[in-house]
């Protein structure tokens, strides 16, 4: 068995493939690949279920697209026409804008506290964008011809264009960043530089995400600057919550195991405080966004009665926003271990519960459409937008355990105090 | 250089259908993805209600939404205002269908809207195109989004640019009943048996569809959303412009 550090440059990493390939020959080492070394860890485990995960679901997805085109979808041009994927791209997009929200609190604006998340935020926001775009790649007409036709269109006036010039911005700068961490370079002048581009390139992001929506003066349940505003905000809470629930998942949610440093943060008082705050801003947004939408006349708001009357906005708003902000302020819970995972999950869930009915919610009334759409579309997503919506989960998770194998996502800065040097990569 | 667009007289229509059907040949359409179309709906509560109907094209808007949405520039406004689609840019993002106030964007890999046989099926395509209709028009300009379209993405109403583009330079009035005209014309208008269907130059002061409009007071539909529509529609004392989205859900 041989103790290894963190591969420390892309040669490394490659000169260890080759050598675990030429050790083991070519079964072995797909077995290695497969179960992530043979030392199994936390988040090692979840790496197998959700490798199967994507490659099922991707399959299902590719085969039905293949065979039957994207009529495999339930979407409609007499209705909704933004189905269940779109709302999947949203969540996975604002979670990632959040993750590096969270890391810059510590990178960019000094709350040293946080550092120890920070490097695992920042691959946690890569991975989380990558299977946002995957998602939307299956779910666009014609993925490859955006490749071309959006950098010689340059369609300036559209929103969709921004957000994907700005997002592209963000994931190189997030890339960056990371590798930068990886090399242990934390605090360089360069360093600290693409942290704050990154965190402006963030805001833009979901902020242009916000308007792709919020621009959309016929659509008056998205209409209004407020869009943009709530996606920030709302992204800020969804990227705290995933990093509860990713941080515990690396330590078997066991607290004891975790580094130093980590330990003190997740039993301190900062991370229920900011994860607070975070649910009750989204709280505030959530519950004005409905107060106003239930009360307008104007045409083309019904459809918040109508929300409102689904189990799944009460979910939203008891089960997933009310119990976890009142489980984060309450004294006796708020720092123990089981309530704050528990919170997270729930918020993890009502926040996509939020972007499903946020984007099907927004179409529910339709336009001028014609002898096919006497009413209020009926939309149910079909096997294969569940299926590109468990492919997006797939993909996150798979990403996350491969590297919470290949990195130390705990690592502090080299300088950092009490830094604590554990979770060794082991593969033998 | 024109600038084509419609008046639909509410007085004089019928709510016949012959323009869906007529819309529907000529550009080889898939049962339910009617460029054209009229819609009925009802207002009032019993005892006290009426039948309406609303005949509506592409409102082929001055100011698009649906084009400053479009991120590849597909959707693009042609010189005599036409809103058009190029087939070959388009990558089916749907953001235009969402941007349209008007509902008449339609994306056909779907599942049919009208509970009939998927026609894709019946009559599939075995190149490029999404399906072969058993009867089509010759005309195919995919940079225009003109005929059989390709798979994934976004068709709409051309105001029959193959059609229009070739009228002699000059004319301000597309007649129908003038015969060096009325190939010229659109399908709509060619078709529309009461004549509640007027289309010429809206530039020019003398032509028709101005005329109608300065006489009878012609009105667009959502005009306060500010895409200013180049189709009119003429009011008069019989009929009325819906306010609202026409079809009133049942909430």
């Amino acid at each position: 068995m041989i103790a290894r550090t963190e591969p420390k440059s892309v040669g490394e990493v490659f000169a260890l493939f080759g050598r675990l390939y030429r050790e083991n020959g070519p079964l072995g080492f797909t077995r290695l690949a497969l179960t992530l070394g043979k030392t199994p860890t936390p988040a090692g485990r979840w790496w197998l279920w959700s490798v199967l995960l994507t490659v099922v679901a991707g399959l299902f997805v590719l085969y039905q697209l293949f065979t039957v085109g994207h009529s495999a979808f339930n979407t409609s041009s007499g209705g909704v026409v933004w189905g269940m994927p779109i709302a999947t791209y949203v969540y996975f997009a604002l979670i990632s804008s959040g993750l590096t929200m969270i890391a810059s609190l510590g990178t960019v604006f000094g709350f040293k506290q946080f550092l120890p998340i920070a490097k695992r935020c920042i691959f946690l926001s890569i991975i989380t964008l990558v299977a946002a775009f995957s998602v939307l790649a299956l779910e666009l007409g014609h993925p490859f011809r955006m490749i071309w036709a959006m950098p010689t269109g340059l369609q300036v006036m559209s929103p969709m264009f921004w957000m994907g010039i700005f997002y592209t911005i963000d994931l190189i700068l997030l890339i960056i960043k990371f590798y930068l961490m990886w090399q242990e370079d934390w605090e360089s002048p360069l360093s600290h530089a693409v942290g704050v581009a990154g965190f402006v390139a963030v805001i833009l992001a979901s902020g242009m995400l916000g308007m792709v929506f919020g621009s959309m003066v016929m659509r008056p349940m998205w209409y209004g600057p407020f869009t943009s505003i709530y996606f920030m905000l709302t992204a800020g809470l969804c990227g705290a919550a995933a990093i509860v629930v990713t941080t515990y998942m690396a330590y078997g949610f066991n607290r004891n195991a975790m580094p130093e440093r980590l330990r003190a943060m997740a039993s301190g008082h900062d991370l229920p405080m900011v994860f607070a705050t975070l649910i009750g801003l989204t709280l505030i947004m959530f519950v004005t966004r409905f107060w106003v939408g239930l009360w307008s006349n104007l045409d083309g708001m019904e459809g918040f009665r109508l929300l409102v009357r689904t189990p799944l906005f009460h979910i939203e708003l008891w089960l997933g926003l009310v119990l976890p902000f009142v489980m984060m302020l309450m004294p006796g819970l708020q720092r123990r271990m089981w309530p704050q995972i528990t919170a997270s999950f729930l918020v993890l869930g009502a926040m996509f519960i939020n972007r499903y009915e946020f984007v099907i919610g927004g179409q529910m009334i339709p336009m001028f459409k014609g002898t096919w759409a006497f009413s209020v579309p009926a939309y149910t997503p079909s096997a294969t937008e569940w299926a590109l919506t468990a492919m997006g989960f797939g993909i996150a998770l798979a990403l996350y355990a491969g590297g919470e194998k290949l990195f130390h996502l705990s690592d502090l800065p080299p300088h950092a105090e009490d830094v604590e040097v554990t979770g060794q990569l082991v593969i033998s | 250089m024109a600038k084509w667009g419609m008046v639909i007289d509410l007085e004089k229509c019928t709510g016949c259908q012959a323009c869906t059907v007529a819309c529907g040949m000529e550009n080889s359409r898939l049962p339910g993805e009617h460029w054209q179309d009229v819609i009925f709906f009802n207002e009032g509560t019993y005892p006290n209600t009426q039948l309406k109907w609303f005949p509506r094209p592409c409102m082929q808007c001055e100011n698009p939404s649906c084009v400053a949405v479009c991120p590849t520039k597909a959707t693009y406004k042609s010189e005599e205002g036409q809103v058009l689609v190029d087939w070959e840019r388009c990558i089916g993002c749907k953001y235009c269908m969402i941007a349209c106030p008007y509902g008449v964007r339609f994306y056909t890999d779907e599942k049919p809207a009208y509970g009939g046989p998927d026609m894709k099926e019946a009559f599939p395509s075995d190149d490029a195109h999404s399906w072969t209709p058993p009867w089509k028009a010759p005309q195919e300009d995919w940079k225009h989004g003109v005929g059989v379209q390709p798979h994934d993405v976004v068709s709409k109403c051309t105001f029959c640019y193959h059609r229009v583009s070739k009228v002699p330079a000059g004319t301000i009035n597309l007649d129908p009943s003038d015969p060096k005209l009325r190939e010229h014309t659109p399908a709509c208008v060619v078709t529309c048996a009461p004549g509640a269907r007027f289309f010429g130059d809206l530039d020019a002061p003398d032509s028709e569809v101005n005329r109608q409009i300065a006489a009878k007071n012609g009105v667009r539909l959502l005009d306060h959303l500010g895409n200013k529509p180049q189709v009119y529609y003429l009011t008069g004392e019989g009929a009325s412009v819906p306010a609202d989205r026409a079809v009133k859900p049942k909430i």
